[in-house]
């Protein structure tokens, strides 16, 4: 089967299934008793197998499989969860990850078998199922007679009369084997009853099927969960009689052994009459038989709760439609094209003076309608920063391991949504910050103690739209940025002088840690220390347009904050004139517009600034710096005042034309374009105007 | 094949007449003939997207003198070239002729190219074309790949990637 077409979707559903996985096996590790989790992570990991399998991924589904069967003990209540069995079924992720990755990059799931992990879910499932044995042996023991229990071994529940315990007995005595056997059909499975007579068939042919629990009649009509019992008495070997079952199509399993007698409720030799002590024994199995029948009532009634639960308290999910982001950016640009147009309508109207308001009106309406169309466009490209902060609580956790800190991270506002092209991006820079965050910033419980604080460290991660920006904050309650240190580590490495380094203010010596490969980690660990972090943030989030900041109080824990734009391709613009051609300046830059005389105009080291209000601020001639006449001849100029963080600058243009929405459009990869211009625009007239990068120009 | 977009009306009759004419056997190429100078020379119509009237071009600042700017080409950013500084020549007189030719490039997306003036397209057999190979030290025939005889007039076969290549 060609399933090339498929692996798309299939690496997208594999990746949420295992974002799922990681969030619900860090859940089951915090509460291991919660059936709902355990149910979910059931699911999760059947899908994965059954998704493997049917593209031909072998070696991911073996893995899916393996974990599939822990999960199924662990929901059957026959395993109870181990912190190692956490940790191994995060290893399993992790090499499911990388099947997934190596898929991704080359569609094939590449050739590591992860035997390992396998031999350790193996582990897990015999050495849990054989500890629970144990008790059920000593249970046995105890009450001998009554010899139920064995989750798997279902064939000792059921009960056998007279005449069945007779037949037994004399195919014993005529050289045939007698078995028990439990057949379980998928969960998947739809023809439940269906697949259940091939295997009577089946085993039929070779033998006898005394007893069937249920009734072959209720197994017929589909009066049965997902497994039947069976006592069977064949010629075969059980390994043989097994095989003919297992062999039907749709079974998961299919486990059996010679049926001890013994073992077996109600057993008594027929032959023997009730012995006076035995006598006082039948009365206690009666007793004992009652517990059972309780257990098995109320069983059904707590599936039937467990089952209806997940239905509420499944998150609830908006129905969505994957969309390829080249179709939307179609949409995008035909949007665009519209607002253009009416944009020209605009001017248009402007230009006629005509003053006939039904005209006006017309052209008001489309306004809105475009100015509503663009909003919801833009929203169908927008999507929360969920996706990606979801897989951090499991990055914490690993860390918590690795650095031996106790840490716990709280987030908020994951539902915060951010242009997907962004979100793609955050990830990393986030990743960063979490551990440095974990690493440098926390102090060891030891410590912690000792300074009053929680010895468990807090971390957070609070994401929030603040206007056209959104926000995202990484703090700690760890030990703040040691500035001193920073200074030291910068004087050695010769990044600074110590006369430099006296004058710097705080907020300077901060700074220096976006500096490539600056480091204050005293030892490189795994995590962090290699001094690639902080630059790599700053220029990643520099190239969303976006900013970072760090605020820090030593011994109290540091804040870093970054802003981003909700979305890179339309924005909010001042349009001015310089020397005759448009210019558009993003309007988050923009701090205040100033009418300054040329004679306020003071020189400093050879460089213009002006003094506004207690500020001295440099000033940079806008037609100088674009190579162009300026036309404008007043005394008065006109200065668009610019901020970055701290950095400000008055850019002197020659007129204002006043506030637009653009459309920002690339000059293409022909056009080396110089670093203050960050793109062009489509002006409602047809004109293209270039947009001034105010941040390049700072 | 590409559309030729064709914006008066005689011309369009014009190169519709022309390519007529010239039916040859053989492998067949297509070139738009352009008008530089008192010289004639051919692009290869497969290249070539559009072709539009001069328009208002404007100026990116900081770059090569060659690149006149952008131009708005229906909602498309289009950077320009001036193929007379581009090849060395002297600059552009902008007339009613003058035209801006939209060349599709490998990897830099649409690029447009000024020209005095289009004429005609042309079918050439390949037998009526001479290849040629550079002389790197004149500037001028770097941007030629090769002659093509049209009846009695010579036509020189523009080198694409020589025209979109960025020179400083």
């Amino acid at each position: 089967m060609d399933v090339s077409q498929y692996l798309e979707i299939f690496l997208d559903e594999t990746k949420e299934h295992l974002q799922n996985l990681n969030t619900q096996i860090l859940e089951l590790e915090a509460d291991s008793e919660n059936m709902d989790t355990i149910n979910e992570i059931f699911r999760a990991a059947h899908s994965l197998k059954g998704m493997a399998g049917t593209m031909g991924y072998k070696r991911m589904q073996n893995l899916t499989h393996d974990m599939e069967n822990v999960f199924s003990e662990v929901r059957n209540g026959n395993i109870k969860v181990q912190p190692e069995m956490i940790d191994v079924l995060f290893q399993c992720l992790d090499a499911l990850e990388e099947y997934t990755n190596n898929i991704q990059q080359t569609t094939d799931e590449g050739t590591n078998d992860n035997e390992p992990l396998i031999k350790m879910l193996n582990d897990i499932l015999n050495k849990e199922t054989a500890a629970k044995e144990e008790p059920k042996a000593e249970a046995k023991a105890e009450n001998a007679d009554a010899g139920t229990g064995g989750s798997d071994k279902k064939w000792y529940d059921i009960a056998l009369d007279d005449s069945q315990i007779h037949v037994i007995e004399e195919a014993k005595k005529s050289g045939q084997k007698v078995y028990g056997m439990n057949v379980t059909i998928q969960e998947s499975c739809i023809l439940k009853a269906a697949r259940a007579f091939l295997v009577f068939k089946a085993i039929e042919e070779n033998g006898e099927i005394l007893v069937s629990n249920p009734s072959a009649q209720d197994v017929e009509d589909e009066k049965f969960d997902r497994d039947f019992t069976l006592i069977v008495v064949s010629e075969l070997e059980l390994d043989d009689v097994i095989k003919l079952a297992a062999d039907v199509s749709e079974i998961e399993k299919v486990i059996g052994e010679p049926l001890a007698l013994e073992k077996t409720k109600n057993y008594r030799p027929l032959d023997d009459e009730p012995a006076p002590a035995a006598a006082a024994e039948k009365t206690k199995p009666a007793a004992v038989e009652e517990k059972p029948k309780q257990q098995q009532t109320a069983a059904p009634a707590a599936k039937s709760g467990t089952e209806k639960k997940p239905a509420a308290g499944k998150p609830v999910v908006n129905r969505t439609v994957r969309v390829d982001i080249e179709k939307l950016d179609v949409l995008m640009n035909l949007v665009s094209e519209l607002i253009i147009a009416k944009n020209s309508l605009v001017s248009a109207s402007g230009l006629e003076q005509n003053n006939s308001s039904g005209f006006n009106e017309q052209i008001e309406y489309l306004e809105s309608v475009t100015t509503n169309l663009h909003e919801s466009v833009m929203k169908v490209r927008m999507v929360p920063i969920e996706s990606v902060v979801s897989k951090f609580p499991r990055m914490i956790r690993d860390l918590s391991k690795t650095l031996n800190k106790k840490m716990e991270l709280y987030m908020t506002g994951e539902e915060t949504e951010l242009d997907r092209t962004v979100v793609d991006e955050i990830g990393d820079p986030l990743m960063h910050l979490l551990r440095n965050s974990a690493d440098h910033g926390l102090e060891d419980a030891e410590l912690r103690k000792q300074r009053g604080k929680n010895p468990v460290g807090s971390i957070f991660l609070d994401a929030y739209q603040d206007g056209n920006n959104v926000v995202i904050e990484v703090r700690d309650d760890g030990n703040g940025i040691d500035t001193e240190a920073v200074k030291q580590k910068a004087i050695e490495r010769g990044t600074i002088t110590p006369e430099q380094a006296e004058n710097m203010s705080e907020k300077e010596i901060i700074d220096l840690l976006f500096l490539p490969s600056f480091s204050t980690a005293k030892k490189v660990t795994d995590v962090s220390g290699r001094g690639v972090g902080l630059d790599v943030v700053k220029s990643k989030i520099e190239s969303l347009s976006g900013e970072v900041e760090v605020k820090s109080k030593l011994g109290e824990g540091s804040t870093w904050t970054i802003r981003l734009p909700l979305t890179l391709a339309i924005i909010q613009t001042l349009m001015v004139v310089v020397g005759g051609e448009k210019y558009a300046i993003s309007l988050g830059s923009i701090q205040t517009i100033e009418n300054v005389m040329a004679s306020d105009i003071k020189l400093v080291e050879n460089k213009e600034v002006i003094n506004l209000r207690g500020m001295v601020i440099p000033l940079i001639r806008m037609n100088e710096l674009l190579d162009i006449e300026s036309k404008a001849t007043d005394d008065s100029l006109i200065v668009v005042i610019v901020k970055k963080g701290d950095k400000i600058a008055g850019l002197i243009v020659d007129d204002l034309i006043g506030q637009q929405e653009i459309v920002i459009k690339s000059l293409g990869a022909y056009i080396k374009q110089c670093k203050f211009i960050s793109g062009a625009t489509i002006l409602g007239d047809g004109e293209v105007a270039l947009i001034l990068d105010a941040n390049a120009l700072l | 094949m590409d559309q030729i977009a064709v914006l008066n009306s005689d011309g369009k009759n014009e190169l519709r007449n022309s390519a007529k004419k010239n039916v040859i056997a053989g492998t067949l190429l297509q070139y738009i003939v352009i008008k530089m100078g008192e010289e004639q020379y051919g692009i290869d119509i497969r290249y070539v997207d559009n072709i539009v009237r001069m328009q208002n071009i404007t100026r990116v600042p900081k770059v090569q003198a060659y690149l006149k700017g952008v131009i708005n080409l229906r909602g498309e950013v289009i950077p320009v070239v001036s193929l007379r500084l581009k090849m060395g020549l002297p600059a552009d007189e902008y007339t009613k002729n003058t035209r801006i030719i939209i060349l599709k490039t490998e990897t830099a997306g649409n690029l447009g190219i000024i020209v005095d003036e289009v004429r005609e397209v042309v079918t050439l057999g390949e037998d009526s074309i001479e290849k040629m190979t550079h002389e790197p030290k004149d500037s001028k025939t770097s941007f030629v790949n090769g002659i093509g005889k049209n009846g009695g007039e010579l036509i020189s076969l523009l080198d694409r990637n020589a025209i979109t290549l960025e020179t400083n």
